[in-house]
């Protein structure tokens, strides 16, 4: 296998930096369109006129829609995120708090997803039209078609108020807040880092639900993609030739399935990845989970574009980096994408 | 293989683990309250800045006034040990108390705070603006007589009663000038520094903000009469209401203050929780835009008012939330007139509107903020004026989508809602009465009958006169003739229902009692 070339990462580099700008630009275009008005929100309804046009200066909206755009490009140029109308903060103070709330639910969703829908996808491949196979399509199947928000609020119901298995809502409880200091900002680590295993498991008690939840979807995609990739290898001659030789199933799966769909597992767990960090929007509200989708959210209510235009950009940013990295291991495990790309 | 079966292994083992191991139902404890509600539009703490209600709720805790309304809105003192009236002005004396800095609370303060007020121009002014103050002569009306004694001019003719009920609202609030000062960037009197820091001599101070998360107080151990029985107050971001509810029922929160009115009904009789129905003066209002070449015609208006099934709307959808009422002053209110004989009559409706010559009918349109219970009473109000032969097409949006086209005179039908801030026919009816220059050119975006454009001299008079009015008889009887005119100009600002706060206590929970304009206090809140 010959190592990636510099020039070829440095031409993924320099897409990945012009998909952001095209982001960038698109986002600004959109928050402009829309008929929100966060100087009401900031002064009050009741505010005179002169007390709203001087608000209105002072954010700087008053100046035409380019040089807007400019002075935010500009800002963004030298690491200044602007300020949120939102909290008064830097956004860049509110995301360093938000992402990581987000980021730990993601993370924990995608492992679970991968753990359980992996060897679901294989075992349902193996197992063709078996029991299995059944159960893992019924699985997938609810998975893509009942909303989320349906979901955590049946599992809030069941599990936290019911059979009071999980914690509530939040990431902790409330007496526990203020007691670890946020190194990371991942809650499970920093609890550990400070040693303090019961806010550990307090918070392990309160993320798992919506960890779980935000998973099954992705189970759910990851399966399906992994029962089909497999299909497609157990047809191919050589695992027919491995069979014949006497190979057993499961030998044959791990041996010569696995490595050969690998290269397009990454791709579909990137993905999957992405799409569970923009995806936990939604499970955010249900849970009251105060990461990048609940402050999104708060921000397109009254419009606070600096706030929307850089939550966008950390989760499209994470999403690009994901996608360039699952490229940049597709090329290192696959040669000949190398070859043609070049 | 062996890689796989222990993925699989440890994922289960995460998951019993975390189920197995998670915490019983833990109570909460008995020293903090935690207040399930959205503090999603709480944007600042800046008392001469906040004006959403749910910063209010935080803010009264943080901050004194010179005076407070009790809950069924008599003025009390609070900062000031007492006051003398006179025929030109009120002067206060001050009791003895500190800010949580340590700094004690001295008549420099008041004058500060008040000036600071009117300097800012934000909303939170437009109540001292009505009564004849302005950034220009506040200087002049406020004064230190000494270090403990306030002097408060009276503005124009507005009596002092009408100053008091404006000293008692949030935006009033005296703030450590002291260490407010040290703070100011530019020209901007300390409010990037205070919008999310706290400065008062209230019964609690500001721990921690994360917006859309928590809030928590902590108990001020050197306030005036004595550290609060509470020592933490949380208040926990819980938006989805179903959601909310199921904290209430598991006890993870102690009180839930934004639940639908599906979610409030399950509490009418669950034993354990309390049910408190906080009334705040103000309505549910059906707003018309009198330059839509409709609704500009009384006999078309009135048609409307015919054309909603009030009590019908009153049991399914208000609930809890609101009572039926087409007079802007709450039914046990003094002077309160009773409700015209508008209710849901199809024919005099549609008499009305052939009338007017709109036999066919003709179509509108509804903005609402997506809001409970805004956008089912939106839903209901469609249904009703359908059967008149009026079209109604919803049009939903957040805050600040509704409220500027409102500001805008940008609609046709609108659902905002009001809250009366001195508790009389005054206080009530302001936002109904009262519009001195209806001009485009005029932009008086902050009245809401400009809002929408409806042209009402001689009843804006009347509003003058009353508010300048010294006799309270005669200011009674004036009162009464502000809402008879009212009635006859068949408004385009049309009260529909009167509006409640409905919250849910567990009944561990001793000594919450609701404000009206959500100033509630939480120093005498115990728990069992």
């Amino acid at each position: 296998m010959k190592e990636l070339s510099a020039a070829e990462i440095m031409r993924r580099l320099a897409q990945l930096l012009a998909s952001i700008f095209v982001l960038l630009c698109f986002t600004f275009l959109v928050g402009r369109v829309l008929p929100t008005d966060p100087v009401g929100a900031v002064v009050g309804e009741l505010a005179d006129p002169s007390a709203y046009a001087a608000m209105r200066a002072r954010l700087g909206l008053d100046l035409p829609v380019h040089e807007q755009f400019f002075v935010y490009v500009w800002g963004l140029l030298h690491g200044d995120f602007g300020k949120a109308i939102l909290t008064g903060n830097p956004v860049s103070t509110d995301l360093a708090h938000a992402f990581p709330a987000t980021f730990e639910l993601a993370t924990l969703a995608v492992v679970l997803s991968t753990v359980i829908g992996v060897p679901l996808g294989l075992l349902a491949a193996l197992f063709r039209d078996g029991l299995i196979d059944k159960i893992a399509r019924v699985v997938a199947l609810v998975g893509h078609s009942i909303p989320v928000f349906w979901f955590g609020i049946v599992g809030l119901v069941i599990f936290y108020a019911g059979l009071n298995w999980v914690g509530g809502p939040g990431r902790i409880d409330v007496f526990y807040e203020g007691i670890v200091a946020p190194k990371t900002g991942l809650l499970l680590v920093d609890s550990l880092l400070a040693g303090e295993p019961d806010i550990f498991w307090n918070a392990l008690s309160h993320i798992i639900l919506p960890a779980a939840i935000l998973a099954y979807a992705a189970m759910a995609y990851i399966t399906r993609m992994t029962r089909s990739f497999t299909l497609e290898q157990l047809s191919q001659d050589y695992v027919i030739a491995a069979r014949a030789k006497g190979v057993g199933p499961m030998r044959t799966i791990i041996g010569h399935v696995v490595p050969n769909i690998a290269v397009q597992l990454i791709t579909v767990l990137a993905i999957s990845y992405g799409g569970l960090l923009e995806g936990a929007v939604v499970t955010e509200i249900v849970f009251s989970w105060p990461g990048v989708g609940q402050y999104m959210t708060n921000a397109l209510m009254i419009g606070d574009m600096n706030a929307i235009l850089s939550a966008t950009i950390v989760v499209g940013l994470a999403f690009m980096l994901l996608n360039f990295f699952a490229d940049m291991a597709y090329a290192v495990l696959d040669p000949r994408t190398r070859e043609t790309a070049r | 293989m062996a890689s796989l079966r222990g993925g699989i292994c440890g994922g289960l083992a995460v998951v019993a683990l975390a189920l197995g191991l998670a915490p019983a139902s833990a109570a909460t404890p008995k020293d903090q309250l935690v207040i399930g509600t959205s503090i999603a539009q709480v944007l600042s703490l800046d008392p001469q800045q906040a004006t959403e209600p749910k910063a209010q709720e935080i803010l009264s805790n943080l901050y004194d006034r010179l005076v407070a309304t009790t809950p069924d809105g008599k003025i009390m003192p609070q900062l000031a040990e007492s006051w003398s009236i006179d025929a030109n002005g009120v002067t206060f004396k001050l009791r003895a108390a500190t800010f949580a800095s340590g700094n004690p609370v001295m008549a420099n303060d008041v004058v500060y705070s008040i000036v600071r007020l009117m300097k800012m121009d934000q909303a939170g002014s437009v109540h001292f603006k009505r009564i004849g103050f302005t950034a220009a002569n506040v200087e002049s009306i406020v004064k230190a007589v000494d270090a403990k004694t306030v002097r408060f001019e009276l503005a124009g003719k507005a009596p002092s009663d009408l100053l008091l009920y404006r000293l008692a609202l949030g935006t009033a609030s005296v703030i450590d000038s002291v260490e407010v000062q040290k703070h100011i960037e530019g020209d901007d009197h300390g409010n990037a520094w205070l919008r999310t820091r706290s400065a008062g001599s209230g019964p609690f101070t500001l721990n921690r903000w994360s917006p859309n998360e928590i809030i928590i107080l902590d108990a001020n151990a050197k306030y005036m009469t004595g550290a609060p029985k509470m020592r933490r107050v949380i208040f926990r971001h819980a938006p989805e209401s179903q959601v909310e509810r199921l904290m209430l029922e598991r006890g993870d929160i102690d009180l839930a203050n934004a639940l639908t009115a599906a979610d409030l009904l399950i509490f009418r009789d669950k034993s354990g929780f309390a049910v408190q129905r906080v009334p705040t003066g103000g309505f549910y209002v059906l707003s018309m835009n009198a330059g839509n070449k409709y609704l500009g015609d009384p006999k078309v208006r009135e048609a409307i008012a015919y054309g909603i099934d009030y009590a019908a709307i009153e049991k399914t959808v208000m609930g809890p939330y609101g009572r039926a009422r087409t007079v802007p002053v709450p039914q046990n209110y003094e002077f309160a007139i009773p409700s015209p004989d508008w209710r849901l009559d199809v024919a005099k409706a549609k008499a009305l509107l052939a009338e007017a010559g709109y036999k066919d009918g003709f179509s509108l349109t509804l903005k609402t903020i997506a809001q409970t219970p805004r956008i089912d009473l939106a839903t209901a109000l469609q249904a009703s004026l359908a059967q008149i032969g009026v079209k109604v097409e919803i049009q939903q949006g957040n805050g600040s989508e509704i409220i500027s086209a409102h500001r805008a005179r940008n609609f046709d039908l609108l659902l905002p809602q009001t809250s009366a801030y001195m508790p009389n026919a005054l206080g009530a009816m302001d936002d109904f009465s009262s519009n001195p220059d209806n001009s485009r050119e005029a932009n008086n975006a902050g009245n809401f009958v400009w809002r929408s454009a409806w042209d009402i001299p001689e009843l804006t008079k009347l509003t003058a006169q009353a508010a300048a009015e010294p006799d309270p008889a005669k200011r009674g009887e004036m009162f009464v003739a502000m809402q008879k005119k009212f009635v006859e100009l068949k408004p385009a600002v049309l009260p529909l229902f009167e509006r409640f706060e409905p919250i849910v206590l567990s009944s561990r929970v001793k000594g919450y009692v609701g404000h009206p304009n959500m100033l509630t206090r939480l120093e005498a809140v115990t728990k069992d």
